[in-house]
């Protein structure tokens, strides 16, 4: 039998039925098309077929026969250039995975309806998922390319050419040709001569001594090249701070969660890797699994790691905060519990390691490719600058991408075979493995005075950090520092642990920890001003911070702050509607702080008349690869034509540290501002004329120390910044989102475009920890699937209205912008928990709540 | 501008005529679907849920929006039906429901016997094989009365269910995933 269908114009025939994104990606190398889930769930393989969008995933080449289908690489030039400008100029493109199906998924309905309203954009792309942008901007990126192909906007060259392209303006993102267009790589579009495959067996049971693992049958197979296990690694440990992840569960060793591998198998092609994959044999002896934080604390409980379950603990304590709420004229108690969450970014995680130099080389999708490679030395034993590693286009992380998952796996089984490789996680296997948000359980007292202003707070939060550390000791760390909220009093006792269970790992996800603990301190407030008698508004106002005054963890608040802005920026919008509408605050570390060497680094060569910018800080879709060359125009006055980010590649650009903690803005932008000024003083003695500069280089590191927790200092210094927040999230009559207002303090704004893509889709992914998402576990088992967590899509969306106030007195780091990846996620939550309770005091203290709209 | 307020649409939860069995060889053609209910009272089709194929619903229709297809079930013209739910009432056996008029992936059976039953009843019966369920992205699909039943709050029209089908149940309008058999 053969199939044939045409393809962009051209007539395809293929003698194999399988599905269509596998023809379109692996024979006919349409890279555009992407592999998101292979489910039919996430919408990033969207293709028009006979004119309808349809993901191609489910369509197969028996069933396309006679059809004709058309990619990203089959519009016309007029098309895509309207796609490109239009998705450009919005803001459309974060981390990019998304769009090439949200294109297709326009383009077909622009075909049928070239004056597609909001709500027809929002239907037609209902089916695909995006998590970075909260959707807004693709949908005016959509509605501004109907009305470019209608002929009435037109596109400006200038735009994407970027002569004006400094601080403060609205420049065009480096990466949204490559991104709408499909043309840029992610890692699963990398083809190299000779590469082979690799996917690891994993374990059938979270808790199980693994009693043999018998892979002679997988290797008898044509085709399989080695199946490697424990004994093939040098050691057998990774873990982005504390090694306690093994590599391989090894024969006599007792698994920790469903995601642990018991052994990797290279095969020639993927066909031969699935079928070698369940010729495997693997035997164990099942154990009862720990499911939860009071199983893990029982007595008797297995002891999961050498030390124990407690993984992690911390006391952050300052004043008396015993004596403070027993003093106080109101306290509240109450107690929380949220959930799991999944990251769902687009690109599930995928590298190629081949041979290289007197070592590996890997092209990564993660968050630091030094982190990487530190990872990698440790489990092989080498010294660090044997391994290089790049990234490709990440698609998306949020926190989920920064320990290891696939990259040392496909680097052992390069070494072992000396050939290239690629190894990538299904959907499934990337929901089992990658550590999600903790799970938290919380009781939180906080007290005031008559006047509402707060005295004390004392709290205990435990976090259920499933079968590995990953970040769990800074995680908790930020969770606990971060519990008493963006206000000035002095008097807390904050207690945190964090507990191995058999549940999959948890770690790092944007918010790091605070989203859990503000949740609960700030339903807390609402309940303290209900006792007051002043408003919810009223009682934050009081306790606010504000330049110059105490933080409850001893940091003087600097120049910079200004949550009362943003408390005033919203005040009329909530007052209008406060029987229906809640509020909440948050502030959120920008840089790692307390006392750790968080440092940004930058060199710049000129090069070939331009001038290249080298800086190992990941672009995981937030953009800070267009914000450093913005930095670095406003700097030198040169335009974006003459400058090029080279990428974070560990071989050639210096460690700018993890895209965490919302730093890279602020300490790695401060690094390239300090690298152009000492560019721009050899300008100007050259009159501008790089050519005479030819081939110099400039190096800057930035590193504004703090103080470590629990320093004895009167005040010390936790952090280099602070951003601030106040959100306002307002219901219609049935309970539904109607409208949020998400005020931010974050310092000078970079790019306004960029900053209201991030506190759209900070505020999304906030409303679906609040409403939608959870991650339900059976014994430790995941039971999710891509297309079950709960993830809002286009047409559940309210209008959000992303609010940034700038003030004159800013930081003197990198013209005074403050980070604003993760903040934008934190307060939404309590908020919308508000804004419930003040409709029909019900007080919902677990996520995502129960009896609203979205869950009956 | 294309509507962007949710139409409705008439939609027949059955696909069998022909190819459902029928309980004896009498000659219907003179009765309407009431009647014929009536009139056998053991049921015209092994199938007791079929759609009779004996045009009620095409004799309450007043814009010429439905009639019975070449395999003998009825059929409604999606572009013609303005979903007013005349046919919905005039159907004796409730086969007919109003639908979001963007609806196009449909499980067109309403057989409500257990597997072998359903199977020996009609060519294309929701045998309950569930394979639509455990492929559903969306966990949209559930068996209800012996038949699937797509929650449209949840379905993406992602066409998977359709794909997957062994008996051709759920079918796809757009005729993209599947042939648009609504014949």
């Amino acid at each position: 039998m053969s199939y044939s269908f045409t393809v962009n114009g051209l007539l395809r025939t293929t003698e194999e039925d399988k599905p269509l994104l596998r023809y379109l990606r692996d024979d006919l190398h349409l890279y555009s098309v992407k592999d998101g889930c292979s489910e039919g769930a996430c919408g990033t393989c969207t293709i028009v077929v006979d004119g309808k969008a349809v993901k191609s995933c489910v369509l197969t080449t028996k069933k396309a026969v006679g059809k004709t289908i058309l990619t990203v690489e089959g519009l016309s030039h007029d098309e895509q250039e309207a796609f490109v400008y239009a998705f450009g100029k919005v803001g459309a493109v974060q981390c990019g995975f998304c769009i090439p199906g949200m294109v297709m998924a326009g383009k077909a309905l622009i075909d049928q309806n070239p004056n597609p309203s909001e709500a027809d954009i929002k239907k037609a792309i209902r089916g695909n998922i995006c998590r970075c942008t909260g959707y807004k901007k693709i949908i005016e990126g959509i509605s501004l390319t109907a009305a470019i192909l209608r002929g009435e906007e037109k596109i400006d060259p200038e735009l994407e050419k970027g002569d004006v392209y400094g601080v403060g303006d609205r420049a065009f993102r480096t990466d949204v040709r490559g991104k709408v267009l499909g043309s840029g790589a992610y890692c699963d579009d990398i083809e190299m001569e000779g590469m082979v495959h690799a996917s690891a067996v994993r374990s059938q049971y979270p808790r199980a001594k693994v009693l043999d693992i018998d892979a002679s049958k997988a290797l008898e197979l044509p085709g399989v090249l080695a199946v490697l296990t424990a004994e093939d690694v040098p050691n057998n440990k990774v873990g982005h701070i504390q090694q306690d992840w093994d590599v391989f569960i090894a024969k006599g060793d007792i698994t920790r969660c469903v995601g642990d591998a018991i052994c990797l198998v290279v095969a020639e092609n993927e066909k031969v890797l699935a079928q070698a994959k369940k010729l495997v044999k693997i035997s164990y002896e099942q154990l009862e699994p720990v499911r939860s934080i009071q199983e893990a604390m029982a007595e008797n409980a297995p002891k999961l790691h050498p030390n124990g379950n407690l993984c992690q603990q911390r006391h952050v304590t300052r004043g008396d905060a015993k004596t403070a709420l027993a003093n106080s004229k109101y306290v509240v108690t109450q107690s929380y519990k949220t959930p799991f969450t999944e990251h769902a970014f687009l690109e599930p995680e995928c590298a190629v390691a081949f041979p290289y130099k007197d070592g590996v080389k890997v092209y990564t999708s993660d968050q630091g490719v030094y982190d990487t490679r530190k990872e990698i030395s440790i489990m092989l034993g080498w010294e660090p600058d044997r391994i290089v590693v790049e990234n490709k286009f990440v698609g998306g992380g949020f926190g989920g991408k920064e320990d290891v998952s696939v990259q040392h796996l496909a680097v052992l089984a390069a070494l072992k075979v000396n050939k290239p490789v690629k190894v990538k996680f299904t959907r499934q296997e990337s929901i089992n493995f990658h550590p999600k948000r903790h799970y938290m359980e919380g009781t939180f007292t906080l007290g005031c005075d008559e006047n509402g202003i707060f005295t004390g707070l004392d709290c205990e939060i435990y976090f259920d950090t499933g079968a590995y550390a990953s970040l769990c000791g800074p995680v908790l760390e930020r969770a606990c520092t971060h519990s008493v909220g963006p206000y000035c009093y002095q008097n807390t006792d904050i207690r945190g642990f964090g507990y191995y269970t058999n549940n999959p790992p948890a770690g790092a996800f944007r918010g790091f920890g605070v989203c859990q603990s503000e949740f609960a301190l700030e339903s807390n407030i609402n309940l303290l001003a209900e006792k007051v008698g002043i408003s919810p508004w009223e009682i934050r106002y009081r306790n606010a911070i504000e330049p110059g005054k105490v933080l409850p963890n001893g940091q003087i608040a600097d120049c910079s702050t200004a949550l009362k802005e943003t408390l005033l920026a919203v005040k009329d919008v909530y007052e209008a509607n406060m029987d229906h509408a809640g509020i909440a605050c948050a502030m959120k570390n920008a840089g790692v702080g307390v006392g750790l060497p968080d440092k940004g680094r930058c060199k710049l060569v000129v090069r070939d008349g331009m001038v290249e910018l080298y800086a190992a800080a990941s672009d995981i879709g937030q953009g800070c690869a267009t914000v450093f060359l913005q930095v670095l125009s406003q700097t030198t006055g040169l335009p974006r034509l003459l400058l090029r980010n080279m990428g974070a590649n560990s071989e050639v650009a210096p460690d700018s540290g993890t895209t965490s903690g919302s730093r890279q803005t602020l300490i790695t932008g401060e690094a390239v501002r300090m690298a152009a000024v000492d560019l721009k003083k050899d300008m100007d003695e050259v009159n501008g004329d790089l050519s005479k500069l030819e081939g110099k280089e400039y190096f800057a590191e930035f590193f504004d120390p703090t103080d470590k927790l629990g320093s004895d200092k009167p005040n010390p210094k936790s952090h280099v910044a602070y951003g601030f927040a106040t959100h306002v999230v307002i219901l219609d009559d049935e309970g539904q989102v109607k409208e949020v207002y998400a005020a931010h303090d974050s310092g000078k704004v970079v790019n306004p475009t960029s900053i209201q893509g991030q506190i759209e889709g900070g505020v999304l992914m906030g409303l679906g920890y609040a409403l939608t998402e959870d991650f339900p576990l059976k014994d430790c088992v995941p039971q999710a699937k891509y297309g079950t967590l709960g993830l809002m899509r286009s047409n559940q969306i309210p209008d959000i209205h992303a609010i940034y106030v700038e003030k004159d007195e800013l930081l003197p780091f990198a013209y005074g912008a403050k980070g604003i990846g993760e903040i934008a996620t934190i307060p939404t939550a309590p908020a919308v928990q508000g804004a419930y309770y003040a409709k029909d005091h019900i007080l919902r203290t677990s996520l995502p709540m129960e009896k609203t709209y979205y869950k009956k | 501008m294309a509507p962007t307020q949710n139409n409705r649409i008439a939609m027949v939860y059955c696909a069998g005529g022909s190819r459902a069995k029928r309980r004896g060889e009498a000659d219907l053609s003179y009765l309407d679907c009431s009647m014929a209910k009536q009139a056998f009272a053991d049921g015209v089709l092994e199938c007791a849920q079929g759609c009779l194929g004996l045009g009620s619903c095409v004799e309450a229709c007043r814009l010429d929006a439905i009639h019975i297809g070449v395999h003998g079930a009825a059929v409604v013209d999606r572009e013609a039906c303005v979903g007013c739910g005349l046919c919905v009432e005039a159907c004796p056996q409730g086969l007919i429901r109003l639908v979001d008029a963007d609806t196009t992936i449909v499980p067109r059976c309403s057989n409500q016997d257990a597997g072998p039953v359903a199977r020996n009843a009609c060519d294309v019966s929701c045998i309950t094989c569930r394979m639509c369920e455990r492929n559903c992205p969306a966990a949209a699909i559930t068996m209800v009365d012996n038949h699937a039943v797509i929650d449209p709050e949840r379905c993406i029209s992602c066409g998977m269910c359709a794909v997957k089908c062994p008996r051709g149940v759920i079918v796809d309008a757009d005729g993209v995933f599947t042939v648009a058999d609504f014949a």
